[in-house]
């Protein structure tokens, strides 16, 4: 019987049951995963337009989970349009007792147009407010310059570094290469935190590099995973096209610079994101090194901001979005790089 | 003329520095040149650093005064010392995350690997995480797993599923493994796309051939996707597994920089990082830097030959 079962043609439950796995439940599979990856990001962008600290979830109403146009503006002066309804000092005319601002609560319009939707109990007007006291309090743009700045010239720095010390060891045949390269390889295993504390002492006692950026860039401005990597794809290129420009009379450094570098740059950009990333992200170096508030990266910044604002979570919230949403675009405008990148550090 | 003697006497290659052409000594030159730049960093922020820390585990160093010698003393503290070992056993319970990372991103890799409309949409979401530092992905779980009303909790007591909020943050027997489900959270995207690329890297041919033969999906995956991708999984595990050993910022974060209730969420990294910048015992956080360094290196080498030696 049960052999005669395994050959029967399927029936038409099963092929149905198939049928549907194969197209609708990846697709509830990718939306399972997709929730859990999204949920958290839409839960503080939820937090940053709360009004008020009361909570989205309560066990007794139902959750407040759609926002609608509350009190929206930019400026001083949110607290008197609480009770007027509105505020607006254009900034000529501000003065001491009344600061610029312009605030306008929609809250009641909306109210309105919600009433009898059956949606209302899961709504909530949105505001602004927590984005302008983020934007007042803490210097975002400057952090953002630092990190930026910092981050450049790390990548700047690595690039050079990287393919000029990859092209020797990948296209010149000289003496000690395979120790020179054995030697590089081997410090792939050393964890940087090994050496953080060294580095630590170093760079407040020798380099005097605490509060500068120097002490975020120069530690890291060569790395041997890069000269590894580009190493890879220099090997690539056919011996052929070196040997003409060498006929040709250019001088190594100018077969380096006109040749390889063009031919490399997919490579090159490899290369500069996954630095970029790094250095953007780094925490733990940058809290070691910097104690000036003026001189925080973002991350440090963010850290900060979060003493700053401890019991109003709805404005580090506010923060987050703030530090986090040009990074997300960043990546959607170079998500091939991106992708491309790691791919090519598996292959590599 | 002697050198025309000489030459092919002294030419076999058993010699250890033959006197070079001059061309072959141009051309080293050049090669060293181009590895100076790298060379002088690498000399002054790494080979010289790493001399430094062993030196340093040796001495009793608070950066005030001159380092003294104290010999063997701070190891043999470190192997006293209780809090040490309950950080490298946390450490380890932390390499739990390499398992479930894997098996999550080949999962999700293959999901994604099938030409289904609108993937590229998902595959670009799963992949966002990688690109926000680890201090905002803190913060935002802060967010998820406060109490009472967090994501988690306040949608668990919304839809009535429990009544007292869960403490992930702060009971210690939570703590590790929310953090620990951060790292995961973050990880996901990052390791799906360098399957996906091994994926994308086995011949189609091999699948037909196995359905001709009877095979379902399922043993497809089974006997051809999971050997195709074992360079790919040694790969993700030995680093992936290195990661979780450092894994910090979320730590951090999440327990507030304080490694936890009653340290339950002290790893030794944490305890590293506590011991050299919180307290100033450089020399004795240096001793825990070179032990830690020498079990991750151990540990690497058992992870790749275990994972390589099944080939």
């Amino acid at each position: 019987m049960a052999a005669q079962a395994s050959f029967r043609a399927p029936s038409p439950l099963r092929l149905r049951l198939q049928r549907w796995f194969e197209t609708t439940g990846w697709y509830v599979l990718l939306v399972l995963f997709a929730l859990i990856t999204a949920l958290p990001f839409f839960w503080t962008g939820l937090m940053s337009v709360r009004q008020n600290s009361s909570n989205i979830f309560s066990a007794r109403k139902p959750p407040e989970l759609l926002p609608y146009p509350g009190m929206i503006g930019w400026g001083e002066g949110y607290r008197v349009a609480l009770q007027q309804g509105s505020y607006d000092v254009p900034k000529e005319e501000a003065t001491r007792e009344q600061p610029a601002g312009s605030w306008h609560d929609y809250a009641p319009t909306w109210q309105a147009r919600l009433k009898g939707t059956g949606l209302e109990p899961y709504t909530f007007p949105a505001t602004t407010q927590n984005y302008y006291k983020v934007w007042r309090d803490i210097p975002v743009p400057r952090y953002f310059a630092n990190s930026l700045l910092v981050s450049i010239c790390t990548v700047a720095l690595n690039l050079i570094t990287c393919s000029l010390a990859a092209y020797p060891l990948a296209k010149i045949r000289f003496r000690g290469r395979s120790v020179v390269f054995s030697i590089i390889l081997s410090t792939l295993v050393f964890p940087p935190q090994l050496l953080f504390i060294p580095l630590y002492v170093m760079a407040i006692k020798v380099f005097h590099f605490d509060d500068t950026f120097y002490g975020l860039i120069l530690p890291f401005a060569t790395s041997a995973f890069g000269i590894f990597l580009l190493r890879q794809i220099y090997q690539g290129i056919p011996d052929e096209l070196l040997e003409a420009a060498r006929l040709d009379g250019a001088s190594e450094f100018g077969i380096w610079w006109r040749v390889l570098l063009p031919l490399i740059k997919p490579g090159l950009a490899t290369l500069a994101i996954i630095t970029f990333v790094n250095s953007w992200n780094d925490f733990l170096w940058p809290m070691l090194m910097l104690s000036d508030r003026d001189k925080f990266t973002l991350p440090l910044g963010l850290s900060y901001l979060r003493g700053f604002f401890s019991g109003d979570l709805q404005s580090v919230a506010a923060g987050i979005v703030i530090a986090t949403v040009p990074m997300i675009i960043f990546f959607l405008v170079f998500q091939k790089q991106f992708v491309r990148g790691l791919s090519g550090a598996v292959k590599g | 003329m002697t050198t025309f003697l000489r030459k092919p006497m002294l030419r076999p290659a058993a010699k250890p520095w033959p006197r070079m052409s001059v061309l072959e000594q141009r051309r080293t030159i050049t090669a060293y040149l181009f590895l100076v730049p790298a060379f002088a960093f690498l000399i002054v922020f790494l080979f010289i650093p790493l001399f430094q820390v062993i030196y340093y585990s040796f001495t009793d160093y608070d950066l005030l005064t001159a380092p003294t010698w104290v010999g063997l003393e701070n190891y043999q503290k470190l192997f006293q010392d209780d809090l040490f070992w309950k950080s490298l056993f946390h450490s380890f319970i932390y390499l739990a995350v390499t398992p479930i990372l894997i098996v999550l991103s080949i999962t999700l890799a293959i999901i994604v690997n099938r030409p289904l409309r609108g993937v590229y949409l998902f595959r670009a979401l799963y992949y966002i995480p990688v690109v926000i530092s680890a201090v905002a992905i803190g913060m935002i779980f802060n967010f998820v797993f406060s109490e009472p009303s967090g994501l988690i909790n306040g949608a668990l007591r919304q839809t009535h599923i429990i009544d007292k909020p869960i403490h992930f943050l702060t009971d210690p027997k939570y703590i590790l493994y929310s953090i620990m489900s951060v790292t995961v959270w973050r990880g996901i995207g990052y390791y799906m796309v360098m399957f996906l690329a091994g994926l994308q890297a086995i011949p189609e041919e091999l699948y037909e051939a196995a359905a001709i033969d009877g095979a379902n999906r399922w043993q497809q995956h089974l006997h051809i996707t999971v050997p195709s991708l074992r360079p790919v999984i040694t790969f993700v595990a030995v680093i992936s597994s290195i990661a979780a050993l450092r894994a910090f910022d979320e730590i951090f974060i999440l327990t507030n920089g304080t490694g936890g209730l009653l340290d339950s969420g002290l790893t030794s990294i944490f305890y590293l990082y506590r011991q050299a910048f919180r307290f100033l015992n450089i020399g004795y956080a240096a001793a825990i830097a070179v032990v830690f360094t020498a079990i991750t290196m151990i540990f690497s080498l058992i992870n790749l030959h275990f994972l390589e030696g099944k080939n």
